[in-house]
């Protein structure tokens, strides 16, 4: 096993051990079943009669059988093939079920306890993407919403007489089929396998409340082989495939402009309005939604640009908000604390805790004492990595909960009564002053403007970079080299369309050139799983992959907000044109403090006015 | 099983909902197959009688429609199509008589295939509570008269053998899928034999079983 093997298999073994969290503390985790069901080991390969009916990629524009709703449906026509030349889209791991499809050879076998001989998991194992696969078959909890996904998820199986049902979480955005239809990162995937002789049927149900209408039913097939048929690897590294272009180019079609949107349908004398897709293409019934030729060629023209109010998020909120803070050990020495406002992060070690953000502050006792249990050193530093109270609230009381050693006894001590009293608070300049503005407590003391502030901090070099006219003029993100976890701040966030605030010096532009500095420092293990973890503000921890999801929909709304600029439309009409429309479903607010309007707007704003470089 | 289901067309999803001819995605048809499949014509099939080709046990159960699965004695279990309005028998116990004339859906045998059924195997076995048994139902259909095997014309011999695995999922929803593993063996019209996946979800009532004659 070579090094990166090993480190992948230590992320998902921190995956798995999170899911372990949801024990009652002292209790063992069950056995796995009495009874075990049919023995599904040995090497397989795909039915060769389905894939290469129903290949993963699939034509540009084919979305029958799927009940793909509006925002997906207008996602796939957005997404270009040449979207794959962006470097992380290169080496993009398969989601299940659509592992199944690959074209690769598939290997399958059992863990058992070594004392009691029971079944405890189920491996499945994928040639392509090396997808590694464990289905714990010890009843142990999935893992809690703000743990990482990974494009394997994390799954859970018991049997059905012989039949076993397997029920995967935690997976990252994926394909339903590689043509650009997307499952999103909140589906939940329900594998029923079934063995005859030498062919397993895997029915896979996909419940994606964010871009299907209703569950995705399919089946698929695995024959077995006789030999193992040595082929098991799937090197992939990423590589510049257009040189000059810049990093903030993510190709895509603007609405109702995707040239290849009828080819499928004209090539194969399909009505459109069935190639494009929906829950009524799976039925029977598909017929009579035809019927009237002209009606359905105009039905589907319609659906090819955004229609109807504009929707909302249909993925949960990762935060906890049962009143609690909840740790989670990230990598190295570095913990995620949730629950109190947007995200904190804290490295621990021989010197003292080192915060980024202090979140809301209205669970700070009980943050303060979670950090206690994790630190036996106070903290010694907080960054801020912007002024937004809930990122700053909690400053005043974690700062007079810690200690700044190193000032002690300096001639900061001389200088300022009460030096190395309290933690030491650190941020870019504008964060500080925004701050004193505001009349926010405890703004931080030690600032910086333009260059990068480094620490070398319980043995681990720590660096805050700011990041000019981001969601703000004053937002830096926080990389710990050795634990290799970046800390993004509102630049970054898996709940919500990125808090831009124009009024003090945010752009859209900045924002995705703050993203795509996270993305120059990241290095994943295997397609696009692992490597550099991502604290983002809000949400759950993730890896590169949701960075430049995150990136490319930016870039994307961007590009068509600009378009629309340029062809003299108002902001109303940029507004009605719902330029997020595929990516509502995932980011979107009607009310609430951050709407999808607000955001739009920024954008707008942003494009039109641009903000002057540098600081205020 | 016993109730109304329909199909999900989820799998090969161009070619059941809109064949065309000459694109048989992998059928894994010989010469002879396609130079008969690139000849077909349906209009022909309908004037000589013989629409419901195309309904043939091979392929009924991939045509969009839906089913209604009943026990009419203790013996048989029916399966009446809407599309084509097919009727198909599986016998359990003794074969029904050979005086049965051939025609498209065959003669079906049928019988309960319990696998190890989650029981610990047959010796040793069962080291702690055994789940109710619970399998497939397996049916082996024979002696059908050729038709079609695809809906656009891919053919199937008189010598075609057709096994057939259904199994029943329940989902925590509560939703249910009838999941059908086939496997056709005719190596007249065949280069290697064609398993397919088709599956089906339970309906509540037959407000939506809508009967249509073969060609309609």
């Amino acid at each position: 096993m070579n090094r990166g093997h090993l480190a992948f298999g230590m992320f998902l073994a921190a995956c798995a051990a999170v899911g372990g969290q949801g024990l009652t503390p002292g209790q063992p985790a069950a056995l796995g079943p009495t009874i075990s069901g049919t023995d599904f080991s040995g090497s397989w390969r795909p039915n060769q009669l389905v894939t290469e009916s129903q290949t993963a990629a699939g034509d540009l524009a084919d979305f029958g059988g799927i009940p793909l709703n509006d925002a997906a449906r207008l996602y796939a026509l957005s997404w270009p093939a040449s979207r794959q030349t962006v470097k992380q889209h290169q080496c993009m791991g398969y989601v299940t079920p659509y592992f199944w499809y690959a074209p690769g050879n598939y290997r399958i076998w059992e863990e058992r306890d070594p004392f009691t001989q029971r079944l405890t998991a189920w491996r499945f194992y994928g040639q392509i993407a090396q997808g590694d696969r464990t289905v714990y078959m010890d009843g142990r909890p999935h893992p809690p919403a703000y743990a990482p996904h990974t494009f394997s998820g994390f799954s859970t199986g018991e049997y059905q007489g012989n039949t076993l049902t397997v029920t995967t979480t935690h997976l990252k955005r994926g394909w339903i089929k590689a043509n650009g239809i997307p499952q999103s990162d909140a589906a939940t995937v329900v594998e029923h396998f079934i063995r005859h002789g030498d062919m397993i049927t895997i029915l896979s149900v996909i419940d994606d409340p964010v871009y299907l209408s209703e569950p995705l039913s399919k089946a698929s097939m695995v024959v077995r082989m006789a030999k193992d048929p040595d082929a098991w690897l799937y090197p992939c590294d990423d590589s510049e495939q257009i040189f000059g272009r810049k990093n903030d180019v993510v190709p895509n079609h603007l609405f109702g402009q995707n040239p290849y949107a009828r080819e499928f349908a004209d090539r194969r004398k399909i009505p459109l309005l069935a190639a494009l897709g929906g829950a009524e293409t799976m039925y029977p019934e598909l017929g009579n939604a035809l019927r009237d030729a002209t009606a359905a060629e105009n039905t589907a023209k319609a659906r090819m640009v955004p229609s109807g109010p504009p929707a909302v998020s249909r993925a949960s909120d990762p935060t906890p908000t049962d009143g609690e803070i909840h740790t989670m050990r990230v990598s190295g020495d570095v913990y995620l604390l949730a629950g109190d406002g947007a995200n904190i992060a804290v490295q621990v070690g021989p010197q003292g805790a080192f915060v980024v953000d202090t979140g809301a502050g209205k669970l700070s006792d009980k943050v303060i004492a979670a950090i206690g249990r994790i630190s036996a050193r106070p903290i010694q530093f907080i960054v801020n990595t912007n002024f937004r109270p809930d990122h700053t609230g909690g400053n005043a009381q974690l700062q007079a909960a810690g200690a700044d050693p190193s000032l002690t006894g300096t001639f900061f001590s001389m200088q300022f009564q009460g030096a190395g009293r309290g933690a030491t608070i650190i941020s870019q300049l504008n964060t500080q002053t925004r701050m004193t503005e505001l009349k926010l407590p405890a703004p931080p003391s030690d600032t910086f403007v333009e260059d990068r502030r480094r620490k070398y901090h319980n043995g681990e070099a720590v660096e805050v970079f700011p990041q000019p006219n981001a969601t703000t003029d004053g937002d830096s993100v926080v990389h710990f080299r050795r634990a290799d976890v970046i800390v993004a701040g509102d630049v970054f966030s898996t709940t919500q369309y990125p808090n831009i605030d124009t009024q003090r010096g945010g752009s859209v532009q900045g924002t995705i050139q703050a993203l795509n500095f996270i993305l120059d420092r990241t290095v994943y293990i295997h397609d696009e799983d692992g490597g550099t973890l991502i604290i983002p503000g809000h949400g759950r921890v993730t890896d590169e992959w949701e960075v430049a999801e995150y990136r490319d929909m930016l870039v994307i709304v961007r590009d068509r907000v600009q378009s629309l600029i340029q062809s003299g439309a108002t902001l109303q009409q940029v507004l009605a044109a719902r330029p997020s429309a595929d990516y509502d479903v995932r980011y979107g607010a009607t009310k609430g403090p951050w709407t999808t309007a607000m955001f739009v707007e920024a954008v707008y704003t942003s494009l039109k006015t641009p903000p002057k470089a540098g600081t205020r | 099983m016993t109730g109304y289901w329909v199909s999900v067309v989820g799998e090969d999803w161009r070619w059941r909902m809109f064949p065309t001819r000459g694109d048989y995605g992998a059928v894994p048809l010989n010469a002879a197959a396609r130079k008969i499949a690139d000849s077909w014509d349906p209009a022909k099939d309908a004037s000589a009688g013989e629409a419901c080709k195309a309904f043939a046990a091979p392929v009924v159960m991939r045509i969009p429609g839906r089913l209604h699965v009943t026990w009419p004695d203790d013996q048989t279990l029916k399966i009446d199509t809407d599309a084509g309005q097919q009727t198909r028998l599986f016998h359990f116990g003794n074969p029904p008589p050979q005086t049965q004339t051939e025609d498209w859906q065959g003669v079906s045998r049928a019988e309960w295939d319990l696998g190890n059924a989650g029981a610990g195997g047959l010796f040793f076995g069962g080291g702690g509570q055994a789940g109710a048994p619970s399998g497939s139902l397996k049916v082996v259909t024979t002696r059908m008269r050729p038709g079609y095997v695809t809906r656009n014309g891919v053919p199937f011999s008189g010598n075609a053998t057709l096994t057939e695995y259904y199994d029943l999922v329940k989902e925590k929803s509560g939703t249910q899928y009838l999941v059908l593993t086939s496997m056709l063996d005719d190596s007249t019209y065949m280069s290697q034999p064609m398993w397919t996946a088709t599956h089906f979800k339970k309906q509540v009532d037959a407000s939506r079983f809508n009967p249509v004659a073969c060609g309609k």
